[in-house]
């Protein structure tokens, strides 16, 4: 135990950009506390609204109020697709795209922000998988016996990013807007070792697509936070029934992902059994591997 | 090979999953609707997902996450609801470890199997009354300090044991007055203590397991060496489980003074490198068609009937005598004969004889495949077609080779067409679809428990002499089929009017030869190799060439041949058709030329 | 008609929502967004409940607040067996209250955890795991016995009651709060029992039991 909430050496992940909060829980002057890879990091948002983030001072405990100008040692920082992001290392410029975002008739917002006892990559996966639908979220992703998985394609984009398309699974209630069964399409993308989004049809619009993503803050090695992000075309449900769906949906995958053996991701190919179903999984994993993360994973040499 | 115990037997109750543990080893324990106990690893092979969530529904555990499914006993996987087509075609079985019931638990060892002692310790005070086990109790400490507290564990005999002190008058001056009670010590081993409590005549022995769950966490499983009369029998378990609470806390309560020890980290055992790749995507045989078993039921002693069902799209039309395509969950594909009657297409119907000393297609559909599940199927394919311009059809069954014919004797009744149909079978449970025979009226006559002998002297006297258009069509076990064809050609039916359709080639295949196979269409010469057989060569080189049964027996894979000398090695051609030499089955028959060139 | 002012993922709105499938009520379910909105503390909902929780029962404009309150208005109200509120018996109401209180503590123990592990909520983690492991082994203690004595439900009695939907939710989602239930089998098989009751309905983070064998 000690070993999984340790501070994280990986540099690979302290590079890297992790999500904290969304950006419109934070109240303006006030300390607020959560644990990003580890260890204890702070923020709170300054004056103009911008977002500052430091590395936990026990002075400063949560809920307290605090003069931002006053913190001189700050974390890297970038409020973006409704999300502070910081970092431990040195990070890129920018964070991955997400050219949705930026459509003006689009509602977006943060659904929820979850903790689960898993690691980020576990989460990752869960998020790019079709098969369970019918057993985790019966009724409403899939149901029996329309239980296939049907061929896909998976590749490593030139902006090295994993993405899945032409992925089919019938749906019985494909999203709150959807009142009867059909084959849903889906295009899922990982951007960043610890998001995943998937894109799917909106029901209001065919010719558009909803685009849903988990920004997974790794709390330790083993525990996360999973920042639900929604970016609908949806016009006929309010924020808050979308929030509330989409929680449903990451409730329902909470006690099955908190039940994988080990927490870890394994990256060893002997670790488990892939089907044709898990050609994303596996291509995620291979990647992971490639990228060299070793945080939140059992690297294939160990 | 040590065994610990690791549940009480009543723990493990019908269609409920026990979470079990030994040494830092997770362990799912569920008991089966025949009484069996597994004992597997906690992990389902394809995402770890724990199997203490699953569902033990009497027969197998499915995982909560994918519904795949595990088989009693073997911890087999029989069904992946991912891919009903292309199934695997490798064999997932997840890791068991030696378990048994005995003395009213239930024992394990994570140790292989095969070194020492092939079952939980015998314990002579144990067998001869009737062993009752305590309530287990739970310990936030090491085992073997757990081990070393219960050496001075103190009790009352069964018998002296009345009532709750809490009843009593003098309640207030209750004590657990262990320093009065006189027990001894019977044995000591590591883990298990026996002791003996004696009050005058009345003598109780229990004996005392510490069940290593994990470096800090253990269980005390306690057994008595009889069964406490009824009237105290839960004033006695009561007693061992307040003293043992106790004993706990007073354990507990030490343990935490002293640092605690890091949990036991147990290494995954990594599945086989067959299993960790991914399997190829699935060539040959294809498979469009999905059903889900709407009815499985018993359609005679040995058979079983199911009802398939269209799982998206609409299933195809078919003709009377037409067969499908079953692809197995265990990755066998197999033929069976649709039964419907015309028109009926809004499910299929099959009937599937046990054949237990078979590969384990119709063992597969008896055993596993069940009411609910999809399975991948081709489209109805008809190598065995009816003519409906004869004066007198006959149709000639024997055993489960009913089923095509079943078809063909509804599709007569709905045109009004004349038919007789001869069913030859052991006995009536062993007749097929009863009832649906029955609705097929006068027109069937049932052959029961005739020797071979009197089978060949009756299928004559039916035949008769050959009549102009009769027609005759023949299904059931392969000398049956030869039997009636060389009597036909005797009372002087000619080939043509005979129709036969074998569920297996007999022969012996003889795939000795090499030689080369040019393609007339294509432009292409294939080598093909010996132990290859046409078909493959055709498929290597992408050449698409539909198949079925892929040994001789439906002429699914039939090719015009415009050059060379074939071996015929099937049973679907006639005889004249073999002489014309300008056909063969791709799947068995061969070249004796160098050389064949097919019209592909 | 009845009206449940409630929230999807709360184990406290689930015993209402348990209670009446089981019952098999109609009621429109007006979902309040507790999480992140905080919606049970504006000031519209505190027009509702001063309170600020939920669940809140609104019955044809008779308002009730608290779960084990609803749970106990719900029973007196709509069940005509009076078997799930016993309040003909002496003995097995009380018992039933005994456990109902008890559920008192499992709510701020074991679903305490599951606030602060899921959501964020300032608890002492390690105390209100401790607290819902101390009470676990005192129900499965219970839950034992009580199958050795030929019950199956908390209350001696042959029919389940209210206590145990109380209990139920505060048990199944345990795990979701980092308390294991692998040292209760005896409250583990009582969970199967609570599955298999007529009108059950799951909610996230809870299955299906097994079908129980024929």
């Amino acid at each position: 135990m000690a070993r999984v909430a340790s501070p994280c050496t990986d540099p690979v992940v302290l590079d890297m950009w992790h999500p904290i909060s969304a950006a419109a829980e934070i109240k303006p002057g006030r300390v607020h506390t959560t644990r990003l890879l580890g260890s204890p990091v702070s923020y709170t948002l300054d004056g103009d609204g911008q977002p500052v983030v430091w590395r936990a001072d026990p002075a400063l405990r949560p809920g307290m109020p605090v003069d931002a100008a006053r913190i001189t040692e700050r974390l890297p920082v970038i409020d973006r697709f409704c999300f502070i992001w910081t970092s431990y290392g040195d990070p890129p410029d920018r964070l991955f795209s997400i050219p949705e975002f930026d459509e003006s008739d689009r509602r977006t917002f943060a659904a929820a922000s979850i903790g689960v006892h898993t690691s980020a990559p576990r989460a990752v996966e869960n998020f790019l998988d079709m098969g369970h639908f019918p057993y985790v979220h019966t009724g409403i992703l899939g149901v029996e016996p329309h239980t296939e998985v049907v061929e896909y394609d998976v590749d490593i984009t030139e902006d090295n990013e994993v993405l899945a398309t032409r992925c089919l699974f019938y749906q019985p209630l494909a999203a709150l807007a959807a009142t009867k069964g059909q084959m849903t399409e889906y295009t899922y993308r990982v951007p960043h070792p610890y998001v995943a989004m998937l894109y799917k049809t909106a029901p209001p619009d065919p010719s558009r697509l909803d685009a849903i993503a988990i920004f997974v803050q790794a709390v330790t090695e083993e525990q996360i936070v999973a920042h639900n992000f929604l970016c609908m075309v949806d016009h006929t449900n309010t924020d808050s029934e979308l929030k509330i769906f989409q929680q449903k949906i990451f409730g329902q995958d909470k006690p099955i992902i908190e039940n994988q053996m080990p927490r870890r991701l394994p990256l060893a190919p002997r670790a488990e059994t892939p089907i044709r179903a898990d050609k994303s999984s596996i291509t995620y994993r291979r990647w992971l591997s490639d990228l060299g993360i070793t945080y939140g994973v059992v690297p294939e040499a160990a | 090979m040590t065994w610990h115990p690791v549940a009480s037997s009543a723990d493990l109750t019908y269609r409920t999953t026990y979470h079990a543990q030994i040494s830092g080893r997770e362990l799912v324990a569920w008991r089966a609707d025949d009484d069996a106990v597994n004992l597997w690893e906690n992990r389902c092979l394809h995402r770890g997902s724990r199997l203490t969530l699953g569902i033990n529904d009497g027969a197998e555990l499915m995982c909560r996450y994918h519904g795949w499914r595990y088989a009693n006993r073997t911890a087999g996987c029989t069904y992946i609801p991912a891919h009903p087509a292309d199934a695997p075609a490798r064999s997932v079985c997840n890791r068991t470890y030696p378990v048994a019931e005995r003395y009213g638990l239930v024992w394990g060892s994570v140790e292989p199997q095969d070194s020492g002692q092939a079952g939980p310790p015998a314990v002579d005070l144990l067998e001869a009354g009737a062993p009752t086990p305590l309530r287990p109790i739970v310990v936030n400490a090491p085992p073997a300090k757990v081990a070393d507290a219960l050496a001075g564990y103190r009790f009352q005999p069964s018998a002296a044991v009345t009532q709750h002190p809490g009843a009593a008058a003098d309640w207030r001056s209750y004590r657990s007055p262990v320093g009065e009670w006189d027990v001894a010590t019977v044995e000591r081993d590591d883990l298990r203590v026996t002791l003996r409590a004696a009050d005058g005549d009345d003598e109780t022995h229990v004996v005392l397991w510490v069940q290593p769950v994990d470096a800090h966490r253990s269980v005390i499983r306690g057994v008595l060496d009889a069964r406490p009369p009824a009237p105290s029998r839960l004033a006695v378990l009561r007693h061992h489980n307040h003293l043992l609470s106790r004993l706990r806390d007073r354990v507990e309560e030490q343990a935490a003074l002293e640092p605690m020890p890091e949990p036991i980290q147990v290494e995954i055992v990594p599945v086989t490198v067959e299993l960790s790749g991914m399997p190829e995507l699935g060539a040959g045989r294809r498979a469009p068609l999905r059903v889900r078993v709407a009815r499985k039921w018993s359609a005679a002693a040995d058979v079983a009937g199911f009802e398939l069902e269209p799982v998206g799209s609409p299933l195809p039309g078919f003709q009377a005598g037409a067969h499908i395509d079953v692809h197995l969950p265990n990755g066998l594909v197999r033929q069976y004969s649709l039964t419907n009657g015309p028109g009926e297409s809004d499910c299929y119907r099959i009937g599937v004889k046990l054949e237990p000393e078979s590969s384990g297609g119709s063992v597969c559909l008896h055993e596993t495949v069940r009411e609910g599940d999809v399975l991948a199927i081709s489209e109805p394919r008809n190598n065995f077609t009816l003519s409906r311009a004869s004066e007198r059809t006959v149709l000639l069954a024997g055993g489960i080779g009913i089923t095509p014919l079943l078809s063909m004797a509804q599709t007569l009744r709905q045109s009004g067409l004349a038919f007789e149909m001869h069913v030859f079978v052991r006995d009536r449970r062993f007749l097929p679809f009863g009832e649906l025979v029955s609705s097929c009226g006068d027109s069937v006559v049932e052959h029961l428990g005739l020797s071979p002998q009197r089978t060949t002297e009756e299928i004559g006297r039916i035949l008769g002499e050959h009549t102009l258009s009769a027609q005759l069509y023949v299904c059931g076990p392969a000398p049956m089929i030869e039997a009636t064809s060389g009597i036909a050609d005797e009372l002087g039916w000619p080939e043509e009017s005979v129709h036969f359709e074998y569920f297996a080639n007999p022969n012996e295949i003889d795939d000795s030869t090499a030689f080369d196979v040019a393609l007339a269409r294509s432009g292409l010469t294939l080598r093909v190799e010996s132990a290859q057989t046409v078909l493959e060569a055709l498929r290597a080189h992408d050449i698409d060439m539909p198949s079925s049964c892929e040994q001789g027996a439906c002429g699914t894979c039939l090719a015009s041949v415009l050059e060379g000398e074939i071996l015929h090695q099937d049973v679907y051609l006639s005889r004249s058709e073999r002489a014309a030499g300008d056909r063969m089955l791709t799947c068995v028959s061969r070249a004796t030329s160098d050389r064949l060139v097919l019209d592909l | 008609m009845i009206k449940l002012y409630n929230y999807e993922l709360s184990a406290n709105c689930y015993k209402q929502r348990l209670f009446l499938s089981i019952l098999g009520l109609d009621y429109e379910a007006v979902t309040i967004e507790f999480f992140p909105g905080m919606e049970h503390k504006s000031e519209a909902f505190l027009e509702i409940n001063p309170l600020g929780h939920i669940p809140v029962l609104d019955d044809d404009g008779f308002m009730v607040r608290d779960a084990h309150a609803i749970l106990i208005y719900l029973a007196a109200r709509y069940d005509p067996s009076g078997r799930w509120y016993p309040t003909s018996d002496p003995e097995l109401l009380a018992k039933t209250a005994q456990w109902l209180l008890f559920c008192e503590g499992t709510t701020s123990t074991a679903s305490a955890a599951r606030l602060h592990d899921s959501l964020h909520y300032d608890f002492d983690i390690d105390a209100v795991r401790a607290g819902a492991h101390r009470l676990f082994r005192v129900a499965d203690e219970h839950l034992w016995f009580a199958e050795q004595e030929g019950y199956d439900w908390l209350v001696p009695t042959d029919h389940p009651t209210i206590a145990d939907l109380a209990l139920f939710p505060d048990v199944i989602l345990s795990e979701e709060g980092g308390v294991s239930r692998q040292d209760y089998p005896a409250l583990h098989r009582w969970t199967d029992r609570v599955k298999r009751i007529d009108g059950f309905t799951p909610m996230p983070g809870v299955f299906f039991a097994a079908p129980a064998r024929a």
